[in-house]
């Protein structure tokens, strides 16, 4: 008796998981805008997206949200992720078993990312410069049409622009006295020793490569040789390259015994006076941190005079999406003049730059509306012309695990 | 002054237990608590309300809640028949048959996840509340069937034996003798069940695929992102359902301990 209790309860259950709703899978034409926008009406885009900052799930939900709700009838589902590997995973596992209508629709996505998805052929394909709004992109530049070394290959749309830069405490810290090259943050560092120390280079631990990649293209002089791999070019200047983290390793927070191992944990130290500078990718500097109250109000922007890197982070769609014409407009949204100018305003909380190239913009609100924002990035960004002076761009996709895997092997184990 | 060192005893152990509570609360409603301020100067109840508010948080309780309760009850129905055998009769591979019922909680969950994952995504299980709960019943098995099978180990069946020669229907005996003498146990199994559910991250995020969200899902990605405030908040909150559930549950169990002293 029990037992068909049970099993009643546990078919009935399995039957009500079956009986889910069919997604919807209307008919579209990427050619034709029209029939996306019909086709995603109603639909539920399922957004998995890294979920650490309040501030960006704010805006996301606020802003795209709102948006995608009162102009298109799309309702945003945003998934906040702890890696968005676990997004990569997921529609990995799908393709293992076959499922042809996954769970994701869209990805805020990474270059390694990108890849690992692109090498397993599970990303939709021929769409991203087929958005309206990708008029206002600059495909022609190798920043945009490369994602981390690899082209994009129309298989990811530009969300935002960001800069490696470092943070400092106006009120510890005179911008006067700040080291404004990595020759000179050697000297810095070991004039204030224990004050200063870098994210460890690897995963998680991108702005630490992005730090350890600027000192490269300062020591062998030139960021531009970097762009195409070359082992011989590696070989010649990878031990210099050691040669500056060691040399500048006694003078770090604990003598570098041990490094941070992600922003957040920079953040930390920078904040509990442990250190004296932070990194940063933001075109608003401190702006977002100091709204998210992980940083003193004092918390400034600075960079150096050259080898800032710069780069583009993309949002991607999985070959499977259950929703792909709500991913669409989703995607043109992101790239809509008005919320681009949005994103960069340190209040709204995302404090990326902008993915659009505004002299691309014609309406004349619009550009308006972005002038005004790019000039209003508040105290704690760093001077936009001092960004466009410093700004490289980022080097061959091979050297990131020569930098990584070297700097555990010649560094942090020496 | 015998007493008052164990009234100060006392004192120290709450104080102990209720320190991590205290400290997230400060986190909680504070920001910008910086080294070397030994107390927060800005409070502020910003974070906690837009976490409240987070449409989200709200939703993903709520599903937690509905899935650790299922479970508790899936486990328990499941564990009973497993734990009165093993707890009442001795047979060749008793031995065999614990540790095969223990090995959920020996085997990695990331493995049995893995796997899981795959197959649930085969058959359609995948992203339900369905699926989520299966998997949940893999790690809770090995707690309830333990807590009940002890309870059935002290179990004398001539209880039911009475009941059956004066006339009880199997029914009437399982409802009025067995349950009412296991009750305690039943309670502190359900009770195991519904914490290892409500905590769940890894089986969650790997059968859930971002479909189903429950608190740790929001927790661990806050955690990720390294903002004291937020995680402190939600940590409240994620604690909140376990304690209220160990209050009331704690009450039940004392009744009942009163009752089997009286009757003896």
């Amino acid at each position: 008796m029990k037992r068909f209790v049970f099993l009643f309860v546990v078919l009935s259950l399995i039957l009500a998981a079956c009986a889910s709703p069919a997604q919807s899978a209307s008919e579209f034409d990427i050619n034709n805008w029209d029939s996306v926008l019909a086709a995603a009406k109603g639909q539920t885009v399922n957004w998995y997206i890294w979920g650490g900052s309040d501030s960006i799930n704010t805006f996301v939900d606020n802003f795209y949200g709102a948006a995608l709700k009162e102009q298109y009838d799309i309702t945003l589902n945003r998934v906040p992720l702890a890696d968005t590997a676990d997004a990569v995973n997921q529609v990995l596992s799908e393709k293992q078993a076959g499922k042809e209508i996954g769970a994701v629709d869209l990805i805020w996505i990474n270059g390694e990312n990108f890849f690992t998805l692109k090498q397993a052929d599970m990303l939709h394909k021929d769409w991203a410069q087929q958005l309206p709004n990708s008029q206002y992109v600059n495909w022609d530049n190798p920043a945009i049409n490369l994602d981390f070394g690899r082209p994009v290959d129309n298989m990811e749309s530009p969300w935002s622009s960001a800069q490696f830069q470092f943070i400092y405490d106006s009120a510890r810290t005179n911008e006067d006295e700040l080291p404004r090259s990595y020759n000179e943050l050697k000297d810095w560092a070991c004039a204030h020793p224990g004050r200063f120390t870098y994210i460890a280079p690897g995963p998680g631990g991108f702005l630490g490569t992005r730090f350890a990649k600027g000192a490269l293209y300062e020591i062998s002089g030139g960021a531009e040789q970097w762009l195409s791999f070359d082992q011989a070019l590696w070989d010649q200047w990878s031990p210099e390259l050691w040669n500056y983290f060691n040399e500048l390793e006694p003078c770090l927070w604990r003598n570098g015994e041990t490094y941070p191992k992600d922003e957040s944990e920079l953040v930390n130290l920078f904040s509990n006076n442990e250190v004296d500078l932070s990194m940063t990718n933001d075109i608003t500097g401190a702006g977002r941190w100091i709204t998210d109250g992980r940083m003193p109000e004092t918390a400034r922007a600075f960079v150096f005079d050259n080898y800032m890197i710069g780069d583009f982070n993309y949002v991607a769609i999985p070959l499977n999406a259950p929703n792909k014409a709500a991913a669409l407009v989703l995607a043109n949204l992101l790239l809509d003049p008005k919320l681009q100018a949005a994103q960069i305003l340190p209040a709204n909380g995302f404090g990326l730059g902008y993915a659009i190239d505004v002299n691309r913009v014609t309406d004349t609100t619009a550009l308006a509306a972005l002038q005004e924002s790019a000039s209003t990035l508040g105290d704690a960004a760093t001077p936009a012309s001092e960004l466009a002076k410093s700004l490289v761009g980022d080097s061959a996709a091979e050297y990131q695990n020569l930098l990584e895997q070297g700097w555990q092997e010649n560094v942090l184990q020496k | 002054m015998k007493q008052g060192f164990t009234y100060l005893f006392r004192f120290l152990l709450y104080l102990i237990l209720i320190a991590p509570l205290l400290l997230f609360a400060a986190y909680a409603f504070s920001t910008r608590w910086f080294f070397p301020q030994p107390f927060p100067i800005e409070w502020t109840v910003g974070t906690f309300q837009r976490v409240v508010h987070d449409s989200q948080t709200l939703s993903s309780m709520v599903q937690g809640v509905g899935i650790a309760f299922l479970v508790s009850v899936l486990s328990l129905l499941l564990a009973l028949p497993a734990a009165r055998v093993l707890g009442l009769r001795k047979f060749r591979g008793r031995q065999l048959a614990w540790l095969l019922i223990f090995i959920p909680s020996i085997v990695p969950p990331l493995a049995v996840g893995m796997g899981l994952n795959i197959l649930f995504l085969r058959i359609g299980l995948a992203g339900t509340i369905t699926g989520v709960v299966l998997a949940h019943i893999i790690p809770t098995l090995p707690y309830t069937i333990f807590t009940l099978s002890s309870a059935f180990a002290r179990f004398d069946e001539n209880y039911e034996f009475q009941a059956l020669a004066l006339g009880a229907s199997p029914l009437q005996i399982f409802l009025k003798v067995t349950l009412r003498m296991i009750t305690p146990s039943l309670v502190v199994a359900a009770l195991f069940a519904f914490l290892i559910s409500w905590s769940q991250y890894l089986l969650t995020l790997l059968i859930g695929g971002g479909q189903i969200i429950t608190l740790p899902i929001l927790l661990f990605s806050a955690a990720s992102g390294g903002n004291p405030a937020t995680i402190a908040a939600l940590s409240l909150l994620f604690v909140a359902p376990p304690v209220l559930v160990l209050a009331f549950t704690a009450r039940s169990l004392n009744q009942h301990g009163n009752e089997i002293r009286e009757q003896y």
